[in-house]
């Protein structure tokens, strides 16, 4: 296939996981505020500042509230909900013809229905919670529509495999920012609310015996590899993704540093004692990501935009 | 009929006025009695008001519905519309910049009969050969100007005339693959030609759409009709492009060439590559080496032999055409002339479309084809003569006035509906620069009764371009679009300038016994398989009883 459309495929996964991300984060510390001081109130490491810091963007002097409706429905906001959203949209309206019509209309609706087109609109202070709720939603069924009507062929596989790096390295951004090294006393708390907001947590309490703390958690969230948003799981498929579209992967760049970080993940996950620390194996994997971004980018995408080019 | 009754069905009384629910339908629940406007003349309607044999039971339909009916289906068609993404920007309403709007559909189709397409369809036929003809003629042994039946000075002048592509001449010596020639009908009823466009006609999807969505919001509206079916457009241009292509192997990849999508007609170019299954192209896609055309893949070059390109030949080859294009691909054209790739339409076609060469294509059809043109031209005025300049100059308020090189309505003036400045202004610059305009009489186009903001029907005046795919043959598909100018008494249907569209139907003739398809088999299919109640549905009784034997605290 086109490199060009190949391209827009990879950016629409990744744009349609972080406004889902995105969304399960705002969902998170908006429970985690309404829920007011009680003794597991979290510090604000998770809280709004927290969700700033997740995306990449620290701004102190802003207000919660306005924390919540920047990064949902401020579309001038780059990282915001919205501004996810309207990008899959773009991204979509130019691969029109290599995607299913009834899945362009899902994200189109999401779209204009999240620009607040339709009633009812999203007024705070419930609107950037309502907003994201939608989202997380609305994405689930895109990528369900996604996985009924597309062709399992290449296109499909680097629709997947925008995804799953989104994924990853969200998943890996909120590790890093609620469970800081040596914080023990909130980040336990914070574990809950992690899990709750990825989704994992009635998977966590099949999987796990370990009541949900800080270490525990953050085990499960990278190296389950029967939970399909844990690290170790989506580097799984990333490689099955690229592996499939590759026409040659046994010499392929983006194909060997990918399995490499998956047996490394799986390495780790046996040698690593219960209790060790896992910042920096966050960070490394983190790292590898964008390396992989970056092959990907020249192996398939012609060169055509170094990662981060349409951010 | 079966038992001998006779229902008063709409399709078969004979004259409408004895259905109850068109007369009183019209008056009472629309409003007013609809009335075409003298002199032009309407497709539905009879000048008296009365609904012709073939619109009655549509009328009758449309009465049913009523003003809030219609306006109703108006709203539910404009959210299909808004949430398929079939839109329109605008920049009208505002500081707020650009605004999309749903695609302008109106709710009336237009109706035409099984004889009168036949008709339009030879005649169109017969004038795309011929355009095809001229364009081999204008590149190669130039014939046609050696009789002296057109002058090589108006063809070279041409803005399209292309030198670049002279001597070339493409697989089976088809230049105009894709034609759609606008179709007016005048007050007496005559189908005539107004503009031809062979360069990149566009407008096709909007036909599919379009049916699509009166399928789906007014489906009452054809239950009296068989209405000829539209939807194989893409399988046409496919294989009409397929048997162009050069390629050896079996078969040859096809592809359509869009400028991007900030394109307005991008939602054309991709439905098209979607409808067709290839890919959609942008010149960055694109290399030439060595003479052949490949596109950029993940898994590295790959040929292409047929372009279904969308954009005009300035900017398609910086190397040839305009040097500043970033929007070409460097070499195609030398890979064109390699005979290595499939151009439709062919380079240098425009010189077919030019409105100083419009006037000349009757005599082309008589000179290629040697048969007389079965749709007239409108009369036209060539300004390069000064006796018939003069003429036009004291007549303008009478003509309409267009530019030679424009589409899409650019710098058209009515002469009926412009003001004394405007002529006055026009007047200077056709004595400035006469070569770069033409002059025609005004067409009383038809109109089509057309659905107000507040659901009543009003007339309306209305085009038709209908769009034919050249391949081994000529294809036209049955309609094609019908553009209706919706404000009161305007004459412009050009969508960029305020027009909008109307479904066209063709109908089939013939009784309703070949429509009713092969019957379906007489076979039993097996029962659904449900859940089998064996051994969790006794699980469930014993859990009962034990509850029932258990005492209650």
């Amino acid at each position: 296939m086109l490199a060009r459309i190949a391209h827009e495929l990879y950016w629409l996964g990744r744009n349609l996981a972080r406004a889902e991300f995105t969304a399960r984060a705002v969902e998170a510390v908006f429970h985690a505020e309404i829920q007011g001081a009680g003794d597991t109130r979290p510090g604000v490491s998770f809280g709004s500042g927290g969700l700033l810091a997740m995306l990449g963007d620290v701004d102190e002097r802003t207000s919660s509230g306005e924390v919540l409706a920047q990064l949902t429905l401020e579309p001038t906001h780059p990282g915001s909900m919205i501004a996810s959203t309207e990008r899959a949209r773009e991204g979509a309206r130019t691969v029109r013809d290599v995607i299913s019509a009834e899945m362009w209309e899902a994200i189109n609706t999401t779209t204009l229905r999240l620009r607040g087109d339709g009633p009812p609109g999203w007024a705070a202070p419930a609107g950037p919670y309502l907003a994201s709720q939608y989202v997380k939603e609305r994405t689930a069924l895109i990528w369900g529509i996604a996985n009924r009507s597309m062709l399992r062929d290449e296109a499909k596989a680097f629709l997947d495999a925008g995804g799953l790096i989104e994924i990853s390295d969200m998943v890996l951004r909120m590790l890093r920012v609620a469970l800081p090294p040596g914080d023990a006393a909130n980040a336990d708390g914070h574990a809950l609310i992690l899990l709750q907001a990825v989704g994992g947590f009635h998977a966590y309490l099949r999987a796990v015996t370990a009541p949900p703390n800080a270490q525990p958690v953050a085990r499960f969230l990278l190296f389950e590899r029967a939970y399909p948003d844990s690290v170790a799981a989506c580097v799984d498929s990333l490689n099955e993704a690229f592996t499939s579209a590759d026409a040659g992967p046994r010499n392929s760049k983006p194909v060997l540093r990918v399995s490499r970080l998956a047996a490394d993940l799986d390495f780790q996950r046996r040698a690593l004692p219960a209790g060790a620390e896992l910042t920096g194996i966050c960070e490394q994997t983190q790292h590898e990501l964008t390396r992989i971004d970056q092959d990907a980018a020249e192996r398939y995408f012609a060169g055509a935009a170094s990662a981060g080019e349409r951010r | 009929m079966a038992g001998g009754f006779v229902q008063p069905s709409n399709a078969h009384t004979g004259t409408p006025r004895e259905n109850p629910l068109v007369s009183t339908g019209l008056q009472s629940k629309a409003g007013q009695g609809y009335r075409p406007h003298a002199p032009f003349l309407d497709e539905l309607f009879t000048a008296d008001g009365t609904p012709r044999a073939t619109a009655a039971a549509l009328v009758a339909e449309l009465a049913r519905l009523g003003p809030q009916g219609l306006a109703e289906a108006g709203r539910r068609r404009d959210a299909i519309f808004m949430q398929q993404g079939i839109t329109f920007e605008t920049s009208a309403g505002g500081a707020s910049g650009s605004h999309e709007r749903p695609f302008p559909l109106d709710l009336v189709p237009r109706v035409l009969g099984g004889e009168e397409w036949r008709e339009i369809k030879r005649g169109l036929a017969q004038r795309i050969r011929a355009l095809n003809h001229f364009v081999d003629d204008v590149y190669h042994a130039r014939e046609i100007v050696r009789e002296g039946l057109v002058p090589w000075r108006l063809v070279s002048s041409c803005s399209h005339f292309a030198r670049a592509v002279h001597g070339i001449r493409p697989p089976g010596g088809v230049y105009t693959h894709v034609a759609g020639c606008d179709l007016v009908r005048h007050s007496d009823g005559t189908w005539k030609v107004i503009e031809d466009n062979v360069r990149i006609p566009s407008g096709i999807s909007y036909v599919l759409e379009n049916r699509a969505a009166m399928a789906r919001v007014v489906p009452e509206l054809f239950a009296s009709y068989r209405v000829r079916r539209v939807d194989h457009y893409p399988q046409l241009l496919l294989r009409a492009l397929r048997a162009v292509a050069p390629s050896a192997e079996s078969e040859a990849t096809v592809v359509v060439w869009t400028p991007g999508p900030a394109n307005p007609a991008y939602f054309e170019h991709a439905f098209l590559a979607r409808q067709m299954g290839v890919e959609l192209v942008e010149a960055s896609d694109l290399v030439v080496r060595d003479d052949v055309l490949y596109m950029r893949t993940t898994r590295g070059l790959e040929r292409a032999h047929a372009v279904y390109r969308r954009l005009d030949d300035d900017f398609v080859d910086p190397l040839e055409f305009r040097a500043d294009s970033l929007l070409g691909v460097p070499g195609l054209i030398r890979a064109y002339r390699a005979g290595s790739v499939a151009i439709a339409n062919a380079f240098g076609t425009g010189v077919a479309d030019d409105k100083a060469i419009y006037c000349f294509v009757p005599d082309m059809i008589r000179f290629y084809l040697g048969e007389e043109p079965i749709l007239e031209n409108v009369k036209t005025y060539l300004l390069s003569d000064p006796e018939v300049l003069e003429h036009v100059l004291e007549r303008l308020e009478h003509l309409v006035v267009k530019p030679t090189g424009e589409s899409g309505g650019k710098g058209v003036m009515i002469g009926p509906h412009a003001g004394e400045e405007e002529i006055a202004g026009m007047r200077a610059m056709l004595r400035r620069e006469p070569d770069r305009w033409i002059a025609q009489d005004v067409v009383r186009l038809s109109t089509v009764p057309t659905v107000d903001s507040d659901g009543s029907l009003v007339p309306r005046h209305v085009d038709l371009r209908p769009f034919a795919v050249f391949g081994e043959r000529i294809d036209i598909v049955p309609g094609g679009l019908t553009r209706v100018a919706l404000e009161e008494g305007s004459l412009i249907v050009n969508s960029s300038r305020g027009g909008g569209s109307k479904d066209t139907w063709v109908l089939e003739d013939g009784d309703d016994a070949d429509r009713a398809g092969p019957p379906i088999a007489d076979t039993q299919p097996p029962a659904l398989p449900d859940l089998s109640y064996g051994t969790w549905n006794n699980q469930q009784q014993q859990q009962q009883q034990q509850q029932q034997e258990e005492p209650a605290l």
